[in-house]
């Protein structure tokens, strides 16, 4: 990364830290990690949805992210592939637990339940919980897809890299999570706090 | 020619859809309000789940991964960097070499953590006790001698708490203030401001490169105002986090840049702050920064 020895800029690039990782420097994937846990964390929470296995998820991916830096080939950023990393390892732990039965029967009407609680939809309780369970609605693929664009702001090349798949596919999953969502959250447009706030929808609305 | 369903829509606009069937569609939003009012949805969509905060990683969950990636290293072949790297590493941390102790041939990487994270931890607990805009005025100064573990408060994961707790105490021997639980068993967070749950302020400020430290520092002095907070999109918080890669956040102001729209994003780097004017193409991936200063 040509930004590394920018004036004010006396921290080294990602690039930078992994290599020194690679040459033997024991405080450095460390520091790599510390810039980007909270990403990296979002993006297994969101992508698992449950705390304890987004943590088993991300404790995989940083363990094998540690041990295979030296493959890292700088053909993307390094967060491109430290999300990858996290968002495989999420998906197979989605694939296993899939393996076992448990979840999933009982999702949609524990979601029914919690948008419709006090009987009325159009409150919104709390934005992050309900988009939270409106996520769970989507099939892994898709809800990853949009948790890596939408919500964390990945442009669709560096999304594809992500999740390994073309940016068509990218789009695709995107756009069908999109419409997946929208009667979930409708609801919820132009119903947000102030500090979170985004631009109301324009248009001709009848 | 029907209305268009949401899926078809959302792949429209996606650029999925083109050629005769996108001109379709094109011809007939054009004069349908319905289906028109239905794209606004789904990009009402986007914007909201983009308005989303990160949530920060749970302090359990960060102390149980620097365990586990200490173990990692500490279980790595040994494999010395070179006496010039080992120098470099210590140059690019300003501040830290006076609290550096002996260097023992593979140190933990607990250890380690602590003291990188130090200077972090003060400023975290500078913002919790007043606020942003108190916590980063010129010559605002906290001392603590806690490390970071005292700074941050234990989350709530009854299950994982005692033998994280244990291994909290020993590796890192710091003061750790006996947490207040709350009514839920949940202990406050101190707001640290990162790019994860930054506000975004307006300024009127038209920033210059040659002035640029200056204006930098004439609109640090005035205090943030918390009613002009701007919307924050997802591609914003993703360019405040590649630039500042979490360190503390002393400012984000929405402003201009030699006339045109910009960010200026100002970040705690040690002993001073470090600001950048980010343009409209930053992102995660791309570093689209106009001007940089630092500010004393």
């Amino acid at each position: 990364m040509p930004d590394a020895s920018g004036p004010g800029r006396p921290e080294p690039s990602d690039a930078e830290l992994l290599r020194r990782h690679v040459a033997g420097d024991t405080e450095a994937f460390g520091e790599l990690f510390r810039r980007h846990r909270d990403r990296l964390w979002a993006v297994a929470l969101r992508t698992v949805c449950d705390p304890e296995e987004a943590a088993d998820a991300l404790q995989d991916a940083m363990v094998s992210a540690f041990r295979r830096a030296g493959d890292f080939r700088g053909e993307s950023a390094v967060t491109t592939w430290l999300h990858r990393i996290v968002v495989n390892a999420s998906l197979d732990r989605l694939r296993r637990r899939a393996a076992r039965p448990a979840l999933s029967a009982g999702d949609e009407q524990a979601f029914e339940a919690l948008v419709t609680q006090d009987g009325d939809p159009t409150r919104s309780t709390d934005t992050r919980l309900d988009v939270n369970a409106a996520l769970r609605m989507l099939p892994p693929p898709q809800r990853a897809a949009l948790v890596v664009v939408d919500m964390l702001g990945f442009g669709v090349a560096d999304a594809a890299i992500i999740l390994g798949t073309s940016p068509g596919t990218v789009k695709s999953r995107c756009a069908r999570a999109r419409a997946r969502l929208l009667p979930y959250l409708a609801h919820l447009q132009g119903n947000r706090s102030a500090s979170e706030s985004v631009q109301p929808a324009q248009g001709n609305d009848s | 020619m029907a209305h268009l369903d949401a899926e078809v829509l959302a792949e429209f606009r996606a650029g999925l859809i083109t050629g005769r069937r996108g001109a379709s569609i094109t011809a007939h939003l054009a004069g349908c309000d319905r289906c028109t009012a239905l794209g606004d949805q789904l990009a009402g969509v986007s914007a909201l789940l983009a308005s989303v905060p990160v949530p920060a990683m749970p302090d359990l969950v960060a102390q149980r991964l620097d365990t586990v990636l200490a173990a990692e290293a500490a279980s790595r072949p040994v494999r010395a960097a070179s006496p010039e790297q080992a120098e470099r590493a210590r140059a690019d941390r300003p501040g830290q070499r006076a609290t550096r102790h002996r260097r023992t041939p593979r140190p933990s990487f607990r250890l380690l953590s602590a003291r990188v994270l130090a200077p972090v931890a003060v400023v975290l607990l500078a913002a919790g006790g007043y606020g942003l805009s108190r916590a980063i005025g010129p010559g605002s100064q906290v001392t603590s001698s806690a490390g970071s573990a005292a700074s941050r408060s234990v989350a709530s994961a009854p299950k994982a708490a005692p033998s994280i707790a244990a291994s909290a105490h020993g590796p890192l021997n710091t003061p750790v203030s006996p947490p207040v639980r709350g009514a839920q068993g949940t202990v406050p967070r101190p707001q640290r401001i990162t790019a994860a749950n930054f506000t975004l302020v307006a300024s009127a400020t038209n920033f210059a490169a040659a002035t640029l430290g200056q204006q930098v520092e004439t609109d640090l002095g005035r205090p943030a105002s918390a009613e002009a907070a701007q919307p924050v999109t997802a591609q914003l918080r993703a360019c405040v986090q590649n630039l500042t890669r979490g360190a503390a956040l002393v400012r984000v102001e929405s402003a201009r840049f030699a006339g045109q729209p910009a960010t200026l994003v100002v970040a705690r780097n040690g002993s001073a702050d470090t600001a950048w004017i980010a343009g409209p193409d930053c992102s995660a991936t791309s570093r689209d920064v106009l001007a940089t200063t630092s500010v004393p």
